[in-house]
């Protein structure tokens, strides 16, 4: 693992985001826990689209396809077949991962705003497709409902979800730190001169898609047992979309930390503007202040923190 | 059969008009202006905030959607492309942002709620057996009105060829003596008059509402792409391929495929033949 390059820091570091992240139910309250959860998830379907679009540069619109793909796949074969979570979950991920490679098509032989627009029809379709084709399956526009609960309680669910985040963040911190990951990030900046090079590009991006699309299942079906029921609006749709470009950006894309940062930033914010303004005026500020701080800053909080700490750093020296 | 072709030609027009004002703007920037469905959604709703809540005319109501939708097509260009120099994936990005944050505008003053807009001319006409309310043709006559006079201006006035210029080579149009920057911000505002237009024919076609932006984005961009950036006549051809899709997967087949299949053929074109039907090669 010498290519992995750990330095002491790093482990201190992740230690401590653990113990935060596992102190946090003794030192909030079950509502602030529940805003967690769905920052957990945020965060873990960010870095699943960080892996593909932030890396690579492949900007996919249609990461809503993959987490709906999971949590569909296992709200079907829980609901209408009677599988158990323990067997549905992990053929929800390999659905997932066969969906990954359905956009990797695409991105063979098209980039930019194309491969853009044909991951943001490939979500279209979805949306329209999945209510038409076997109701009974799928439960039509009015979705699956009663899917079996995974945990009891917010801390309960807080520490699974918590923990699948944790799991997922350090493995994407591993891989990213791997030559692989390296090479991933190279195809984002030129891709030609990544093949010069003499590596196979299809085949690197195979793996970035897969991987990507397996955490965007993972945490697809873990959420759709977290809310219990799944409707096509609440997936397929590009509000969806929203929220994980803008925690990936906001926080700072190609980092892991950062999608993790701009998830929880970005749902606090909006939980924290609730009490102001209940009603949809709240999405308005929100949206606002992540347009501003995008344009003030595209590469995302993180640069901002590393602006300031290299700042203070120099005023020392 | 007559139904379809008529009805074919009548969507067909509609896509070709929404189509338009998009394909200014991507063959200048290259960039997909997502807030381009805002235009839409705007223009829709300011049509149906001063012709149906305050009872103005409707020309008013056309005209001020018009107007709005050239002002946020204005200041787009000045507050978000123009900062942002170019970088397409940051300007696709910012435009996503700012079309949600119009959607929440939108439900915030009119909710969320659909309405049905009243029909630009009510009455029921005949054609070759097919029953066509004035409403779906007066909205076509006006996108074929509006696209031919496009045309014209595009082709014959010094403007129009100086944003044709723009969009081949930006440097060798400004060696040229033409000022890209101000070419840039007409095409912008175009572009949103052009969308406000459409979303008001689009909004009386179907109806109203905070997500009816999405669908109409994905079909003007594709139309865009698929015809070929910057080929008018492309962007006509592709545009009644479209509409007469979805006539015929209705009255042939399924009203719940329509946009199905429009969507396949999206990703199919895309995926086989990247640089469009009519384009010029590109990458």
């Amino acid at each position: 693992m010498r290519t992995l390059d750990l330095r002491p820091h790093h482990l201190v570091l992740w230690a401590a985001f653990i113990a935060l992240m596992l102190l946090m139910p003794q030192m909030v309250g079950n509502g602030t826990l529940r805003t967690m959860i769905f920052a957990c998830y945020l965060a873990m379907f960010a870095i699943s689209w960080d892996i593909l679009s932030g890396r690579t540069g492949y900007l996919s619109f249609g990461h809503p396809f993959l987490i709906g793909i999971g949590a569909y796949t296992t709200g079907i074969l829980t609901r209408r077949y009677g599988i158990p979570v323990e067997a549905s979950i992990p053929i929800a991920v390999l659905v997932t991962m066969a969906g990954g490679l359905i956009i990797l098509l695409p991105a063979l032989r098209i980039k930019g705003s194309y491969f853009a627009l044909v991951t943001l029809a490939v979500m279209e379709l979805m949306l329209q497709l999945v209510p038409v084709i076997r109701p009974d399956l799928t439960g039509g526009t009015r979705g699956i409902s009663r899917l079996p609960a995974l945990t009891r309680g917010a801390e309960n669910g807080y520490y699974l979800a918590a923990g699948l985040m944790l799991a997922v963040a350090l493995f994407a911190w591993l891989l990213m730190r791997t030559r692989l990951g390296t090479a991933l990030w190279a195809i984002g900046m030129n891709e030609e001169s990544v093949r010069g090079s003499g590596l196979s590009t299809t085949r690197l991006k195979s793996f970035a898609f897969l991987v990507s699309a397996g955490i965007a299942g993972l945490a697809g079906a873990f959420y759709a047992h977290y809310l219990g029921s799944i409707t096509p609006r609440s997936f397929f749709d590009i509000n969806i979309l929203f929220q994980i470009i803008v925690a990936v950006l906001i926080g700072g894309a190609g980092t892991i930390i950062g999608p993790i940062i701009g998830a929880f930033f970005m749902v606090f914010l909006l939980e924290w503007l609730r009490p102001y303004m209940p009603g949809t005026e709240r999405f308005f500020v929100y949206g606002s202040i992540a347009l501003v701080l995008y344009m003030y800053q595209p590469k995302g909080i993180m640069a901002i923190v590393e602006t300031i700490v290299s700042k203070m750093k120099g005023s020392r020296a | 059969m007559m139904q379809i072709i008529v009805q074919g030609l009548l969507l067909s027009g509609l896509y070709a008009l929404i189509a338009m004002g998009f394909m200014l703007i991507f063959s200048i920037g290259r960039t997909l202006n997502l807030a381009y469905g805002a235009y839409i959604m705007v223009g829709g709703y300011i049509y149906f905030w001063l012709s149906q809540q305050l009872g103005m005319p409707k020309i008013v109501g056309f005209a001020g959607a018009v107007m709005v939708g050239a002002l946020m097509g204005f200041l787009k260009h000045r507050l978000i492309v123009k900062p942002l120099k170019g970088d397409a994936v940051a300007v696709e990005i910012s435009t996503l942002i700012l079309a949600i944050i119009m959607q929440s505008v939108m439900v915030l003053v009119f909710g969320d709620a659909s309405k049905i807009l009243l029909p630009i001319i009510p009455g029921v006409v005949t054609v070759a057996g097919a029953q066509l309310t004035y409403n779906i043709l007066a909205a076509t006559v006006m996108s074929w009105i509006i696209i031919a006079a496009l045309y014209a201006f595009v082709r014959g006035t010094h403007t129009g060829r100086a944003m044709q210029a723009v969009s081949m080579d930006e440097k060798g149009a400004a060696i040229s003596g033409v000022d890209p920057d101000k070419i840039n911000m007409i095409t912008w505002a175009i572009s949103g008059a052009l969308g406000a237009a459409g979303g008001v024919f689009f909004a009386s076609y179907t109806q109203l509402s905070p997500q009816m932006w999405v669908a109409p984005v994905i079909i003007s961009i594709a139309i865009v792409i698929v015809g070929g950036i910057g080929s008018i006549i492309g962007t006509l051809i592709v545009a009644h391929i479209i509409g007469f899709l979805e006539v015929s997967i209705v009255a042939l087949w399924a009203p719940e495929l329509r946009g199905v299949f429009t969507m396949l053929l999206i990703i199919g074109v895309l995926v086989m033949r990247p640089q469009g039907l009519f384009g010029r090669e590109e990458h």
